[in-house]
């Protein structure tokens, strides 16, 4: 030991100081002050989920498959919500054939084919911007593009309408967290790829995206919970809460999120099974749809996180 | 088209998805009873579901309805839509929307509906907008709907209010001045009112926003005239109250605190009696006059007002499916449908005028 000991210290003393237990109050308040924070939030969680559960169960055991069958209309005792559930279906799967194709192609040529200059960096800096933009202003889009200006393909306000709507607006998302799932393959991979002579698609095609898949993946489950379940724009673009005595792609259309905010507002009748559970049972649903299309999602992450470390 | 109206549902969403979460539980305890109104509104349903048979034969029709427009008419079309499925067997499918009286109006000019739903007659210009479309319509006047002001049931210094007083208090002019009931004294004694002893309490205002067409109402019958009278450019309730479009929150508000002051449509009213106390509308003479089926229907309740439908001649000659729509409207049977909607009936002489309008225009 090179070092000298300073007196009145001794290496005891040093090791107790190092090892004892930390009397640090400023440290203590924050670890306190972290855990009340994770606490409130999972707090605030449950009762949610514990509010839409005691409402909305007994709106589906009273009614059972009507609840899931039947169609929209002015008493609570008789609605069913199998509009909502069609457009929520169709809006998700939309999204999953508009957005991620076109999303994910994206995110490839910038990561990948498009120069890294400051034209790249300014295209990226507006897609993020684009990701922070109120989703009211994509349901004003929506109306003016693919109800107005598309209508003979869309047919005016209908599902595919919202879908194309839904699909830009989180279309930023999928790039974003593409690029990010793209940026984070290892040089080395690519590399080994141009070694044995590939093209730069089939390195892309073979190497990168098989590796980014599980990144990507993430980014497209947390897209269509969003799609799933925004409400406003589809305000814009035409959801009806009256009637709809029929579903189909070139129909009018609703969907969960509309039902939910429409009937929560309207009035109750005390003690009995009403609008409010009406609400809470479509917000039952909407939660399970999302579940679902997670699921998938999950089950697809894995095997592609399989596949890459198996390689 | 419709983008201004429907922007202004979204603050409403907002404020809605914050607020669920808490108020879920006070609702329940405060309403412990039911309202012999309510009552009363649940048995018509009743009667009018076991009578359905005998009526007008809509067995066999086949065809689509598209109604728009007035999201205070709506629920009476869906009930009558609703009635519509059932006697026809499942062909007459009626599709029913409610963004307002001004958007149906739009759509409907424009040729995009078979019918339009108003809470008011059609205006000049929009009269005007539907003659460039090339649309021809007939009015038929199906219902009429109350406006009721309301305020807590533990208020009981205030039992009635004239239209001056109401300006005084919740008018252009009220805004950022008037805090306290009393505040509004000094307006109302300049307008001549006789209700310039208000209390010395707090005022809370609840009430429908801007894109409400029970908001518009308001201004019709407390607002307007007196703010032309006096010279005041913007005839509209004073911005410093808390708006909703979610009917529940605004009940809430005024349930909420002793001293409040709003106003919520007659249906809605007879729906949350419990909640809210009723405050009686002075009419010219002087003379209080409390919302009822009765007074409405007789016209002497000064805050109401006639609910209409307009029917677009050309999709109704061509579709056999829009003449059954509006013809079962217009019978016993879709006449039922409008007080278990919560509205009020029109007088006899009143619907035998639509049902002849609407003969004339068939034939």
């Amino acid at each position: 030991m090179t070092a000298t000991q300073a007196p009145g210290i001794k290496s005891v003393n040093i090791r107790e100081a190092l090892t004892r237990k930390q009397r640090n109050p400023a440290g203590v308040a924050l670890h306190v002050a972290l855990v009340l924070s994770m606490l409130f939030a999972l707090l605030v969680l449950f009762t949610l989920i514990g509010q839409v559960m005691v409402k909305g169960i007994p709106m589906l055991t009273n009614r059972g498959t009507g609840f899931l069958t039947g169609t929209i209309g002015s008493e609570p005792t008789k609605i069913g919500l199998w509009p909502g559930l069609y457009g929520s279906f169709f809006i998700g799967l939309g999204v999953i054939v508009f957005a991620f194709p076109v999303g994910i192609a994206a995110a490839i040529y910038l990561e990948e084919y498009s120069k890294q200059g400051p034209l790249a960096r300014f295209v990226r800096i507006n897609i993020r911007n684009l990701a922070g933009v109120p989703a009211v202003i994509f349901g004003v889009l929506g109306l003016i593009i693919f109800v107005q200006w598309l209508d003979p393909v869309t047919k005016g306000e209908t599902v595919v309408a919202a879908a194309l709507t839904l699909s830009v607006l989180v279309l930023p998302i999928v790039i974003i967290t593409a690029s990010e799932a793209i940026r984070a393959v290892p040089q080395g991979l690519r590399e080994a790829g141009y070694g044995v002579g590939a093209t730069k698609w089939e390195v892309t095609r073979d190497m990168t995206l098989p590796y980014a898949a599980p990144g990507i993946l993430t980014g497209l489950v947390l897209s269509v919970a969003r799609a799933l379940g925004e409400a406003a724009p589809l305000i814009l673009v035409g959801a009806i809460t009256g009637l709809l005595p029929r579903t189909g792609l070139t129909e009018r259309f609703t969907a969960l999120p509309i039902l939910i905010y429409n009937w929560s507002g309207r009035p109750g009748r005390p003690g009995k099974v009403d609008w409010e559970n009406a609400a809470a049972g479509a917000a039952l649903l909407l939660l399970l749809l999302v579940f679902l299309f997670n699921v998938v999602a999950v089950v697809l992450r894995t095997r592609f996180e399989r596949r890459r470390s198996g390689l | 088209m419709n983008i201004s109206k429907r922007v202004s549902f979204i603050g409403a969403a907002v404020a809605l998805a914050l607020t669920a979460a808490a108020c879920g539980d006070k609702k329940e305890s405060t309403e412990t009873t039911a309202a012999p109104e309510t009552t009363a509104a649940t048995e018509t349903t009743a009667a009018t579901e076991t009578t359905t048979a005998g009526g007008l034969d809509l067995s066999g029709v086949k065809g689509n309805v598209f109604v728009t427009g007035s999201s205070t008419v709506e629920p009476i079309s869906i009930k009558v839509g609703e009635l519509a499925k059932t006697l026809s067997g499942g062909g007459l499918a009626v599709t029913v929307e409610g963004p307002g009286t001004g958007d149906g109006f739009k759509t409907f000019c424009a040729g995009g509906a078979d019918i339009s739903d108003a809470s008011r007659k059609i205006k000049d210009t929009e009269a005007e907008a539907c003659k460039t479309g090339g649309v021809e319509y007939i009015e038929l006047a199906i219902a009429i709907d109350g406006l009721t002001v309301a305020t807590s049931p533990k208020n009981t210094t205030v039992d009635c209010l004239d239209t001056k007083a109401l300006y005084a208090l919740l008018g252009p002019e009220s805004e950022g001045t008037v805090s306290k009931w009393s505040d509004a004294n000094a307006l109302a004694t300049e307008l001549g009112s006789k209700y310039n002893n208000l209390p010395d309490a707090d005022l809370v205002v609840s009430g429908p926003g801007e894109e409400s067409g029970t908001y518009d109402t308001f201004v019709e019958f407390a607002i307007k005239s007196i703010a032309a009278e006096r010279k005041i450019e913007k005839a509209a309730v004073r911005a410093d109250y808390s708006s909703s479009a979610n009917d529940n929150l605004i009940v809430e508000g005024i349930e909420g605190s002793d001293d409040s002051l709003g106003w919520v449509g007659y249906a809605f009213y007879v729906a949350e009696a419990a909640r809210m106390k009723a405050i009686a509308i002075a009419n010219k003479e002087g003379a209080c006059v409390l919302p009822s089926p009765e007074t409405i229907a007789d016209g002497s309740y000064p805050f109401s007002r006639t609910l209409y439908i307009y029917v677009n001649k050309a999709k109704a000659a061509a579709n056999p499916a829009v003449v059954a729509y509006v013809s079962l409207y217009l019978s016993e049977q879709g006449l039922a449908e409008v007080p278990a909607a919560g509205y009020v009936p029109l007088g006899a002489d009143k619907i035998q005028a639509s049902v002849a309008a609407w003969t004339a225009a068939k034939a």
